[in-house]
């Protein structure tokens, strides 16, 4: 399975944001999107999961055009949780995390036992298992985050969309859903494409990152090709050295320092 | 899920207490065996006529008529992502005051087809409301803003109206502040009719209206087609209440106080607060016109009027506790 956003343009209202975006979104690979405030992440995540129209351009998911797809038969393929998402206080976690299966239920019937088992299982892979009967209100903010991404996870999707899954979080509770992405997508196959705030996050998790500037894709490839002192320089404006360390699989980035 | 069934089992008791008392009550007093007594008797004794032509009738009204107002609260409330959504806002209340004053004071050889004039006007104010604020898609603050136009401006003609005609305002009064007293069997077959019609909806309804509580993006995430989701359960709610108000007049309050009420007792999911609100309103409704009828010897206070003397301050008073049942 592959997603392919060929020429995409997209805005709101009149005003154009995305222009002539390409971009190619391999299964079972960790994609991250990456780029300044406002440059157009979230906006390009929408429109490839249709929570946003396009102006021009098209969006193929497996060989099929996304509008070509029925509402609730692509919900099967996708699971997409945006930037920002809210429930009733109330809502206890379990409930909240079989929406989720909303996309299998025939009208009229309700769940089956295999539904409940998947209900069950995403709870433990997301470690909050635990949670199951606390309301929503309940639970930390680094909790919540994963009692959401347990939400589109239950709607067993081949493609996971998430919007920058770590902002508001500590340190802590960033490494812990960026290791519950990490360990999804290898366990269970499942792709994963999320915008990132911490580039340094997205050079460890990422098999791919996607730049993004001003609206346009800066450059693509793997986190060695893509995050270079250069591309810092030119996307971000900030001085930087990317350095490898023994012992380390990854290379890391020192920032220059303040003045 | 226990709680629920204790709530619901709560309030079904709390009904058939409520009907058995309303039937004993009022200007003759009866006791439970003497009604009894009489609904069995062959004879058509004084009670037996009160309680089964003028009593249970009304009984029977406020008990469909209550749900059918709650019911199309909770939809809108869904709809509009706010608590403080009901039927006024999407200019049902208003549309059909307008219709019923116009047929009343500048048409009144017409007065026999109210029913029909006052839904025809809740319906176009409604489709008005929603065309204005329609723009490639439903934005509830859209709705709700031009809910507030199209209110006032009926809100103005319908002032303009009574003022020219001050002296001829008993019917329209009547008609602004629901009332179920006098209605016969007949007014209750249609009740019964359009409120089991749009309960019946109201209930496919749950599902979308439950996404739609989780915000757009998610609800479209699930597949739920959200335009398309809020145009249905605007009409189901829209057709509840317009067709109540035609019926028994405006009667304020109940759509905001009941789903609210009802969140506290069972929380947000609609598979349990649209039953529970459906069994409350109805007790509600019925108390509340009960005490009308009751409370000062010799005179009736409509239904729409105790509806919102007694509701206002219990709505405020909920508000305040609604700490201890629920943080957000
Ligand atoms: N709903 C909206 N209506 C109008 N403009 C928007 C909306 N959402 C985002 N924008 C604009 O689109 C641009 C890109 O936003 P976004 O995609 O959210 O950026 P990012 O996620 O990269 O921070 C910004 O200039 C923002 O102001
Ligand atoms: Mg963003």
């Amino acid at each position: 399975m592959q997603v392919n956003c060929n020429h995409l343009q997209v805005g709101y209202g009149d005003t154009v944001i995305i222009n002539d975006m390409t971009i190619t979104i391999d299964k079972k690979q960790i994609t991250s999107i990456i780029g300044p405030n406002g440059s157009g992440k979230s906006t390009v995540l929408k429109a490839a999961t249709r929570l946003l129209n396009y102006q021009k351009g098209e969006v193929i998911i497996n060989g099929r055009d996304i509008r070509k797809y029925k509402s609730k038969e692509l919900s099967r393929y996708i699971g997409v949780l945006a930037q920002k998402h809210s429930a009733p206080a109330d809502f206890r976690v379990k409930e909240l995390v079989s929406y989720g299966r909303m996309p299998h239920l025939k009208p009229l019937s309700s769940f089956s036992k295999e539904d409940y088992e998947i209900i069950d299982k995403v709870m433990k892979t997301t470690g909050v298992w635990h949670l199951r009967d606390k309301s929503i209100y309940e639970c930390s903010g680094g909790e919540t985050q994963r009692v959401w991404i347990a939400t589109v996870l239950a709607q067993d999707p081949e493609i996971l969309f998430l919007d920058e899954p770590t902002t508001y979080l500590d340190v802590a509770h960033q490494l812990e859903v960026m290791q519950l992405v990490k360990n999804l997508n290898k366990n269970t196959g499942v792709g994963i494409v999320m915008v990132l705030h911490d580039l340094g996050q997205a050079l460890e998790v990422s098999d791919k990152i996607i730049v993004i500037k001003d609206g346009k894709k800066y450059s693509e490839g793997t986190p060695e090709e893509v995050i270079t002192p250069k591309m810092l320089k030119e996307v971000y404006n900030v001085d930087a050295d990317v350095i490898s360390i023994a012992g380390r699989e990854k290379p890391v980035i020192i920032y220059k320092e303040l003045a | 899920m226990l709680r629920c069934g204790m709530v619901m089992l709560v309030l079904l008791i709390l009904l058939i207490v409520l009907i058995f008392i309303s039937c004993a009550v009022g200007s003759a007093g009866y006791s439970v065996v003497e009604i009894v007594k009489a609904l069995f008797s062959k004879e058509d004794s004084i009670i037996k006529v009160t309680v089964m032509y003028l009593r249970l009738p009304r009984i029977f009204m406020a008990v469909l008529v209550g749900p059918a107002l709650a019911a199309s609260g909770c939809l809108l409330q869904a709809v509009m992502r706010n608590p403080l959504a009901d039927p006024g806002t999407i200019g049902v209340s208003a549309g059909a005051g307008t219709a019923a004053i116009t047929i009343l004071l500048i048409f009144p050889n017409l007065s026999m087809s109210l029913p029909l004039f006052a839904f025809a006007g809740a319906a176009l104010a409604c489709v008005l409301i929603y065309t204005l604020a329609w723009k490639g898609g439903i934005d509830p603050v859209r709705i709700i803003l031009s809910g507030v136009a199209i209110n006032s401006v009926l809100g103005g003609y319908n002032s303009m109206l009574q003022l020219l005609n001050s002296d001829n305002l008993s019917g329209v009064l009547a008609f602004m502040n629901g009332s179920i007293s006098g209605v016969s069997w007949g007014h209750v077959r249609i009740a019964a009719v359009y409120t089991f019609i749009g309960l019946f909806f109201a209930f496919m309804c749950i599902r979308p209206a439950n996404a739609l509580q989780l915000g757009d993006e998610m609800a479209k995430n699930l597949g739920i087609r959200v335009n398309l989701s809020r145009v249905c359960l605007s009409a189901v709610s829209a057709f509840l209440a317009a067709a109540t108000v035609s019926v028994v007049g405006m009667i304020g309050f109940v759509g905001l106080l009941v789903p609210h009420i009802a969140r506290m007792l069972v929380g947000s999911d609609y598979k349990v607060m649209l039953p529970t609100s459906i069994l409350l309103s109805s007790c509600v409704l019925l108390a509340a016109d009960t005490i009308g009828r009751t409370i000062v010897p010799g005179l009736e206070i409509p239904v729409g009027v105790v509806m919102s003397v007694i509701g206002g301050p219990f709505f405020l008073y909920m508000l305040r506790k609604r700490g201890k049942f629920n943080a957000g």
